[in-house]
């Protein structure tokens, strides 16, 4: 009962937030939005039985990239409410063509049976982050190194797509002052005395 | 509330993610937010799914689809930022350069 | 084998050598390289005719294969036999004299180096026209014969009469060449193979096979076969009215005259119908065809060649005329006699040509008779050859052209071939015009007073003896050949293995019942024939009209005026076919031009389509407006109908 009613609120408080998020006029309204989307998402999935992955949804969505889409949000400046056309005129047939798009997928779902079994089975060990982890660590041990590897792709890609050198700036650039050799440095010259500099 | 009804919340969000996109006149910033909504909905998608047949591959998925998400709004908004650099605009009509 | 190789292949390696290397050898290195070819080939023609009449073996060499489309073999191959061996001997030993002769006649030539390379390479065209064993090869020979005709009548390419004659002759052969296309066309099609041999052991079975040439008639597909091949033989052999290239040929200097459009190139269309020979036997309306034609030509160039005042002019309408008998000949199925003919007359024209050409270089290159006149005392071993080429020409007893002529009258008075009475009476009475045109040139030419007014008679010596040497070899066979080989040739079957004469035509049989020898065919000539006679009465004529110069009585005159218009005109032949067909395949030729190439090409096809692209494209343009959103809208919709098609 208590599930029942926890369900439908995250549900309900999950499609006005969608709904938020598309339809604000202000980019931050709709990154808090977002935000409160994941939250919803997050309970719903506790309701799954997957509770490393909810938190994980909070941690890693709404702690890092939702604050990353602010970060960019402000600093782009992008004034609420610009332009005036602020509706495209395509949206009564992207509504159209979105409540098609559900009632084909609905007609799908009803087609076939969804089997439903509960309380038995490898998902219902109490331990689900412990049991992730043994599962994750031996059988994708590859995917997840991987998976590590593609972070580090983000992080240059990112990096040397935004890096701005401004002219003029002095730094050190490492690689020049690796390859320089002694003849570059140091020039031995026959200095009679009482003759220097 | 059967499983089914995650199904459902799956198609509702990817719908309305996907209107998003189209029906935005406003920035470019929402359409990498309705690419984390699509993202979410799928998410949703195999968590169910993974419920139903007792495995634990779908939540291990969920995982690397979370992981590639991250990534991959890193360099969405790299490459934003870097268009804005050069267009000064991040307001869809003037970013008409392929205009035919 | 190498004998055979030799023979064709050296006058061609000669050829390409001067040719190629000729700038930097000196003149006289370049006739003897060619004159080396050429006298290597006689000499390997020689052996292997020997060898043949020996052994009376005939040889179907297969050199390689070079290509099979479908179930058609393309073959390289060699077919020494009796008829390709008499033809080589004999275009072998013309071709050594012209290339000797060449030395004095081209001396102050500048393109002397080109024009031996140019015979050279014709007498391998010719030799590989001859020896072919099968029709593809042959046709090789064939143009190849006529591309170097066309490269040596305009061998003087800065004279604008060469360059008319030299297309007028290629074009003229090119149409004869599509009716020979055609016939092979239709002889691969009902046989399968392009091989004589190979053909002529099916003949059997396609004899009664039916064609449809428009769609309502249908024709027996030999008969239209042969046909085709003797339109070829007629664009080559200058019958009529495809005869109208051989008078302009004489634009060419005249060593080629003598061996291209005497002895060789014009001959090839009768050899081919006496090679075609077991084909051609099935059809007797192709054969009554090759009769008339062939009597219809003999008869009416000769009296064009009464009103010629060119020298060269002159014999050319000779060559046509007797080119007509030779025809007339295969057109009773007396094949072997008409080869005869075509073997000595390729000798005493030759030595007529050859004659004329050097009366021509000792007159500093003049041309025309009524500028000539006694010069008999001045030129005397010309004048003896071109005597003696005459005689065998008109047919005097004892003579080569004699027996071959007179065998060639008997032949075509005993067969009972459709039209041959009508051939017998022209054939009889071209005798006798024979004898008056050549007579007139004689007369003309060397005997009375010496008219010309360009060219003072003090200088007029003989010509050296690179010149007059192959006049006196070439005197010899137009002699004696004649009467030597008619024993083996004709009476002996020489020719069983290459030529086929069907049962029903076999007129020339009862010409060999009841021939007993050389003299007795002299004597028979004297009492049963009377072409002798004609030829006899023919001296007389013109010894009256050219040497006595007795004028004609008042009312001939007329008539012979208005003869002589229409002769002048060469029966309108020229007229008609160059203002008539051509201008109007021109006026054809300049409004496709305007209406199809510029309208209908240019515009519609080519700038239109470039429009009409441009069109399309600048309406589809508009589909890249560069939004963002509506290319995801435009995804999401493709993505729905696809999922559409999935659930369903």
């Amino acid at each position: 009962m208590v599930i029942d009613l926890v369900f439908f609120t995250s549900v309900a408080i999950l499609m006005i937030s969608a709904m938020g998020v598309i339809t604000s006029n202000n980019p931050v309204h709709s990154a808090l939005f977002l935000v409160s989307c994941f939250f919803q998402s997050s309970v719903l999935w506790l309701l799954l039985e997957a509770e490393f992955l909810a938190i994980a949804l909070i941690v890693i969505y709404v702690g890092a990239v939702m604050v990353l889409f602010l970060y960019v949000v402000m600093m782009l400046d992008i004034r609420k409410n610009e332009h005036k056309q602020s509706v495209s005129s395509i949206l009564p047939i992207g509504i159209g063509i979105s409540i098609l798009f559900i009632a084909e997928l609905i007609f799908a779902l009803s087609g076939t049976n969804v089997v439903q079994t509960r309380d038995t089975g490898v998902l219902s060990n109490p331990n689900n982050t412990e049991a992730l982890g043994i599962e994750l660590y031996t059988n994708y041990l590859v995917e997840f190194e991987l998976a590590s590897i593609i972070l580090l792709l983000g992080i240059i890609a990112a990096i040397s797509l935004t890096l701005h050198r401004r002219p003029g700036l002095k730094k050190q650039d490492i690689s020049q002052q690796v390859s320089v050799s002694k003849k570059d440095r140091l020039k031995v010259v026959q200095v009679r005395s009482g003759e220097g500099a | 509330m059967s499983v089914n009804d995650y199904f459902i919340i799956s198609i509702f969000l990817f719908a309305i993610a996907v209107a998003g996109i189209f029906i935005n006149r406003k920035n470019l910033i929402l359409i990498l937010m309705c690419v984390e909504l699509i993202l979410l909905s799928v998410n949703f998608n195999f968590i169910a799914f993974s419920e139903i047949y007792q495995d634990f591959s779908g939540q291990i998925f969920v995982f690397f689809i979370l992981t590639v998400a991250a990534a991959e709004a890193a360099i969405g908004l790299a490459i934003l930022i870097t268009l804005f650099r050069h267009k000064k605009s991040i307001y869809i009509d003037d970013l008409n350069e392929l205009k035919g | 084998m190498q004998l055979l190789l030799s023979l064709i292949f050296i006058p061609l390696l000669m050829s390409i050598l001067v040719g190629v290397f000729g700038d930097f050898i000196s003149k006289r290195l370049s006739h003897v390289l060619t004159i080396l070819g050429v006298l290597i080939s006689f000499i390997c023609s020689v052996m292997l005719l020997n060898d043949f009449l020996i052994t009376q073996q005939t040889q179907d060499i297969l050199l390689f294969n070079w290509s099979i489309i479908g179930e058609i073999e393309f073959q390289i191959g060699f077919l020494v036999d009796s008829l390709s061996l008499a033809m080589a001997s004999m275009i072998t030993f013309v071709s050594l004299m012209v290339h000797i002769y060449t030395i004095g006649y081209m001396e102050h030539d500048e393109g002397y180096k080109r024009f031996f390379s140019y015979i050279s390479l014709f007498t391998f065209s010719m030799l590989m026209l001859i020896f072919s064993n099968n029709l593809l090869q042959l046709f090789f020979g064939w143009e190849a014969v006529g591309l170097v005709s066309y490269l040596l009548i305009g061998f003087w390419f800065k004279k604008p009469s060469a360059i008319h004659a030299n297309m007028k002759a290629f074009i003229v052969n090119r149409v004869g060449d599509l009716g020979f296309i055609i016939g092979i066309a239709i002889i691969v099609y009902y046989t399968g193979s392009l091989h004589l041999g190979e053909i002529f052991s099916q003949l059997s079975s396609i004899e009664g096979q039916l064609i449809s040439i428009l769609p309502s008639s249908s024709w027996n597909a030999v008969t239209v076969a042969s046909i085709c091949l003797f339109i070829g033989a007629m664009g080559k052999s200058a019958q009529m009215p495809l005869h109208v290239w051989l008078p302009d040929s004489m634009e060419g200097p005249t060593p080629i005259s003598a061996l291209i459009h005497a002895a060789t190139m014009v001959t090839a269309g009768i050899f081919l119908i006496a090679r075609m020979s077991p084909l051609i036997e099935l059809s007797s309306i192709a054969l009554s065809f090759i009769l008339i034609i062939g009597s219809l030509t003999a008869f009416f160039m000769g009296l064009l060649g009464l009103v010629q005042n060119d020298i060269k002019r002159v014999v050319a309408y000779s060559t046509l005329s007797q080119l007509g008998y030779m025809t007339a000949a295969l057109g009773v199925s007396a094949y072997s006699v008409g080869i005869y003919h075509l073997i000595t007359h390729g000798f005493f024209k030759a030595l007529l040509f050859l004659g004329a050409g050097s009366v021509i270089i000792a007159l500093h290159h003049e041309q025309d008779i009524r500028q000539m006149g006694g010069l008999r005392k001045k030129l005397p071993i010309t004048y003896i050859t071109f005597l003696i080429g005459t005689l065998s020409l008109i047919g005097f007893p004892g003579f080569s052209g004699f027996f071959s002529k007179d065998t060639l009258i008997e032949a075509v008075h005993l067969s009972e071939q459709g039209g041959s009475h009508l051939s017998y009476y022209l054939l009889l009475m071209g005798v006798l015009i024979t004898t008056l045109y050549s007579m007139r040139l004689l007369f003309l030419v060397f005997h009375g007073k010496y008219r010309s007014t360009h060219y003072p008679l003090a200088k007029v010596h003989e010509t050296p003896w690179v010149v007059t040497l192959p006049l006196l070899l070439l005197a010899i066979p137009s002699i004696f050949l004649g009467g030597l080989i008619i024993d083996p040739m004709i009476m002996g079957g020489y020719f069983s293995g290459a030529i086929f004469v069907s049962p029903e035509n076999q007129s020339l049989q009862e010409f060999i019942d009841i021939y007993h020898g050389v003299i007795e065919f002299i004597i028979h000539a004297f009492v049963a024939s009377p072409a002798i006679y004609l030829m006899l009465l023919g001296i007389l004529i013109s010894w009256l009209i050219w040497y006595k110069n007795f004028s004609l009585p008042k009312q001939f005159a007329s008539l012979i005026k208005a003869l002589e218009t229409v002769f002048k005109n060469k029966y309108y032949f020229d007229y008609l076919y160059e203002n008539i067909f051509s201008q109007n395949i021109i006026l054809l030729g300049k409004m496709l031009h305007k209406w199809v190439d510029a309208h209908l090409i240019d515009s519609v096809f080519v700038l239109g389509s470039a429009r009409t692209v441009q069109q399309i494209s600048s309406k589809t343009r508009q589909l890249h407006t560069g939004d963002l959103t509506q290319v995801a809208l435009i995804f999401f919709v493709l993505l729905v109908i696809f999922t559409a098609f999935w659930i369903s």
